[in-house]
């Protein structure tokens, strides 16, 4: 039932802003992720909703209420820990039972919530294990059970899964959202994995150096960076740096290391530096004698090394001036793609993205 | 870090209660000792009393002495010291956990008590003394310089060994191969990498020995004889002294505390800039030597360790000893125990009473501090830093006078009860109280109490709900330390005690003046089992939250 609302929120570190004057919308049950690499002020922001970081300017509210003026303990909101942080002292049920007994339920009350909250875990059973006996997968859904039975009105997670193993890992990402969906609960989540936030979230505020590189749906962030920056950090690509040679209502031409790049953007002039941004994936193989489908571009290139990785190959070619590029393909290469040969590549100019030059 | 709003009552409430306690039994009484060294009988400002006792020779020699015996003993342990650590960190020596345990025992047992044994054994009228004079061996003596700084030596040099100890273990056995793999020798590798980062931790351990000797009572009044000493004419001058203004006390009060917070000072200024990072995760091998340095290494361990124990398992056997007035018989007897017990138990169960108190109220007290210290970081949590080490600096006899001039009328008089006894040990082990607690709680993970107060617990709630919990392993283990030191304290306990309140530490004090060494002796057992028992009933505790009387 809870909107959040970061109202130009501020948090300095001695002369370091972590956060530097970050405005956000995220709405009610939308499952928001806030990406960067380590020290981009991620994992401030979110302790800033969690009251465990002070506000220097701004501020937080979940609906119309203002909350950056409530003590931690009154804020009402469930946070997993990166590390999980459950306590020791306590059983499982003890460690869910915990805020329940802070508000004062009555004991039957409690006894309800908390089976129920380890169904959803799916830890029904483990009520009297202790914490040590629990693996880390399952410690993780005891932090979760945790976070959501006291009804809180945002779901804030720091990292929560990359403490466990890689299998694990994929696996409660997509527990975490199936219950983040059945719940409809708002969630703030925080992560340096990209594919892990392209996976979960509804929307992805992409974080550095304390401030919004860009935000938006996984697709767009993904596809239609706003910046090199957010192009390069949610996966490999080939960013280009050339000229605009030639700009006619939304198609430009971009002349870069001896190539003519082929693109759709608006607000570029002829003659102005650009960046270009294509992802290996989004280069074609053209068989020989192929044409390409109508409105794609075509390249030259040849083939410097493949490299094969089972389900997907990656493939470095040259332009002709010298210029590499990245080409990924599923599957096993066709038999031309061989070091030294030269190779007939396509791709749809709708999927490069231009950057005025930094 | 719990980085709380400033608004948070917790750290302030803490902060208050701290600086009101500190306030009015530390700084308030120190502060009036220091104003009655600048006072004339009338009550009117002079320097006379500063011109008149230090201008006499007999003063500059306590100051001189106490100075000079503090840096021997602080050299002969280091010296001592240094090399012991080393063979329990890198060389192959048998039952090593032993030898820690032991090692640890001196700085627990009353100081005064191995002093004193030593006079038992090696006195004029000493056991050993006397069995080598009836052989025909001349023997030295062992009062003044020597026996001092032997004393001080054996029981202090645990103050050395753990914090080196530490040290050595710390070098990740990666840095010393990256040393060699670079081309240096070994010895180079000690030299220039190994030495440097051990250096703080023995100079800290050093400091904290010189400070220990400045302040210590015991150990002078029973061997210094006609040698003055600082902490002991301080004494000596309050206690003569006819007038209600102790001005000349207050006098070489100011002097000792001004010598302790030197110390203490440049201890603080020389690590702050010197703190290695030292995260080992793999702790550097035992080194092979050949098998004469093995023999070496280990006769010098046991030797070390359990030559300081020989003065507590000496007072152990004497105190079986049937002695006939101040005469020592040859046999076996329970005497001595059962006219300790006949006089009046009263003694033990002060020590009991007063001790457990204390340690109730020192932890009390302590385990908030250190709270706010590790958990806050704020500038109330810095003052508090400094404020809480303060004791340190203060020595036990300037404590005792401090608080009887100030609370012996006025408003609250509490002098010749029990209550400002235990108030001044309350101050003595806040210090170690408050670091002890910190140590409990770098070990405990700060998103814990996070979770808790996340959870709509607040920050005070959770503190006693989930954060004492969770520390009270470590809380009970510093408790027990606590205890222990108390028990066999002696250098404010005499300046405070009053008839009924005698404590056992007392008993021996006066028995050393009369003629009943028996009585003392037994007393000084039934102390050394008194705090023996429970350390050994709680090692594994202390162990796990890697406390240590620091």
């Amino acid at each position: 039932m809870t909107a959040v609302t970061i109202d130009r929120v501020e948090k300095r570190f001695g002369a370091v802003r972590a956060v530097a004057g970050v405005t956000l919308e995220i709405r009610h049950g939308e499952f928001f992720t806030l990406l960067g690499p380590s020290g981009c002020g991620k994992t401030t922001l979110l302790r800033t909703v969690a009251g465990f970081a002070d506000l220097d300017a701004g501020q937080i509210r979940f609906g119309e209420r203002r909350i950056d003026t409530l003590p931690p303990h009154r804020r009402n909101t469930g946070m997993v820990f990166q590390n999980y942080a459950i306590f020791p002292n306590l059983t499982v049920a003890g460690n869910v039972a915990y805020g329940l007994k802070a508000r004062s339920m009555p004991a039957a009350a409690i006894a309800e919530r908390v089976a129920a909250a380890l169904r959803l875990v799916h830890l029904d059973g483990y009520d009297e294990r202790w914490p040590h006996q629990l693996s880390g997968g399952q410690l993780q859904r005891v932090a979760i059970a945790r976070a959501l039975v006291i009804e809180p009105e945002v779901l804030l997670l720091d990292e929560p899964l990359s403490n466990l193993d890689a299998k694990l890992r994929v696996e409660m990402r997509g527990e975490i959202r199936e219950l983040q969906q059945k719940l409809g609960i708002t969630a703030l989540y925080v992560t340096h994995d990209q594919e892990e936030a392209l996976a979960i979230s509804d929307r992805i505020a992409v974080m550095r150096g304390g401030a919004l590189e860009q935000v938006g749906p996984p697709a767009s962030i993904y596809a239609r960076p706003a910046t090199p920056f957010v192009a390069e950090f949610m996966g490999t690509t080939n960013l280009i740096a050339g000229k605009i040679a030639e700009a006619l209502g939304g198609r430009i031409r971009i002349a870069a290391g001896g190539i003519v790049l082929e693109a759709q953007a608006q607000g570029h002039a002829a003659g102005a530096a650009v960046m270009a941004s294509l992802r290996p994936e989004t280069l074609r193989l053209l068989p020989p004698g192929e044409t390409p489908p109508s409105g794609w571009a075509r390249l030259e290139a040849t083939v410097a090394r493949v490299e094969l990785l089972g389900a997907l190959t990656r493939v470095e070619l040259a332009t002709q001036a010298g210029m590499p590029l990245k080409l990924a393909m599923l599957d096993l290469p066709p038999q031309q793609v061989a070091p030294g040969k030269t190779v007939a590549l396509a791709y749809d100019p709708a999927r490069v993205a231009v950057f005025a030059a930094p | 870090m719990i980085a709380l709003k400033p608004r948070s009552a917790f750290p302030l409430a803490v902060a208050l209660i701290a600086f009101l306690f500190l306030g009015l039994f530390l700084l308030y009484p120190v502060f009036t000792i220091f104003k009655a060294g600048f006072l004339d009988p009338a009550g009117n400002f002079t320097l006379a009393n500063y011109v008149n006792i230090l201008s006499r020779s007999f003063y500059q020699a306590s100051l001189g002495n106490s100075l000079e015996i503090g840096a021997l003993a602080t050299l002969t342990t280091t010296a001592l010291g240094v090399p012991l650590a080393f063979c329990l960190a890198r060389l192959p020596v048998p039952g090593k956990a032993l030898i820690l345990v032991l090692a640890a025992l001196p700085l627990v047992l009353p100081s005064f008590v191995g002093a004193y044994a030593l006079v038992l054994m090696f006195g004029r009228a000493g056991v050993v003394t006397r069995f080598l004079r009836d052989l025909g061996i001349p023997f030295g003596s062992i009062y003044g310089t020597p026996g001092l700084v032997a004393v001080y030596t054996l029981t202090l040099y645990p103050y050395v060994v753990l914090p080196t100890l530490a040290a050595f273990k710390a070098v990740d056995v990666s840095i010393e191969e990256a040393g060699q793999n670079l081309g240096a020798s070994r010895w180079r590798v000690f030299r220039t990498v190994i030495l440097p980062v051990v250096i703080p931790s023995v100079l800290s351990g050093a400091l904290l020995v010189f400070m220990e000797t400045l302040e210590n009572f015991g150990v002078p009044f029973v061997l210094a004889e006609d040698k003055p000493i600082l902490a002991v004419e301080a004494y000596k001058l309050f206690v003569g002294e006819v007038s209600a203004n102790p001005s000349s006390a207050g006098v070489l009060a100011l002097v000792l505390v001004l010598c302790t917070t030197t110390a203490l000072l440049l201890q603080r200024h020389y690590l702050a800039r010197r703190r290695f990072a030292t995260g080992a995760r793999a702790a550097p091998p035992e080194l092979r030597p050949s098998r004469p340095w093995r023999i070496l290494a280990t006769g010098y361990s046991w030797g070390v360790v359990l030559a300081a124990l020989v003065p507590f398992f000496g007072v152990l056997v004497i105190s079986f000893l049937e002695y006939r007035g101040p005469v020592l018989q040859g046999n076996l007897s329970l005497g001595n125990f059962a006219e300790l017990m006949n006089r009046s138990t009263r003694p033990l169960e002060n020590t009991v009473l007063l001790a457990t108190a204390a340690a109730i109220g020192a932890a009390a007290l302590g385990v908030p501090i250190g709270y706010v210290l590790t958990r806050f970081r704020s500038g109330i949590a810095h003052v508090l830093d400094v404020v809480a080490m303060m004791p340190f600096a203060v020595a036990g006899t300037v404590l005792g006078i401090g608080l009887v001039i100030s609370y012996n009328s006025g408003w609250v008089i509490l002098t010749g009860g029990p209550i400002i006894m235990v108030l001044a040990y309350m101050v003595r082990k806040l210090p170690f109280n408050v670091r002890a607690s910190s140590a409990i709680l770098h070990q405990l993970d700060p998103s814990l109490e996070e979770a808790s107060i996340n959870l709509g617990v607040s920050p005070a709630r959770t503190f006693f709900r989930l954060t004492v919990p969770l520390m009270l392993g470590g809380i009970v283990g510093g408790m027990v330390l606590t205890w222990v030191t108390v028990a066999s304290e002696l250098s404010s306990t005499i300046v405070l005690y009053s008839g009924p309140w005698a404590t056992m530490t007392v008993v021996m004090f006066e028995a050393l003046e009369g003629t009943g060494a028996g009585i003392a002796a037994a007393a000084a057992a039934v102390l050394i089992l008194a705090t023996a028992v429970p350390l050994l009933l709680v090692y594994r505790l202390l162990r796990r939250y890697e406390l240590a009387v620091m």
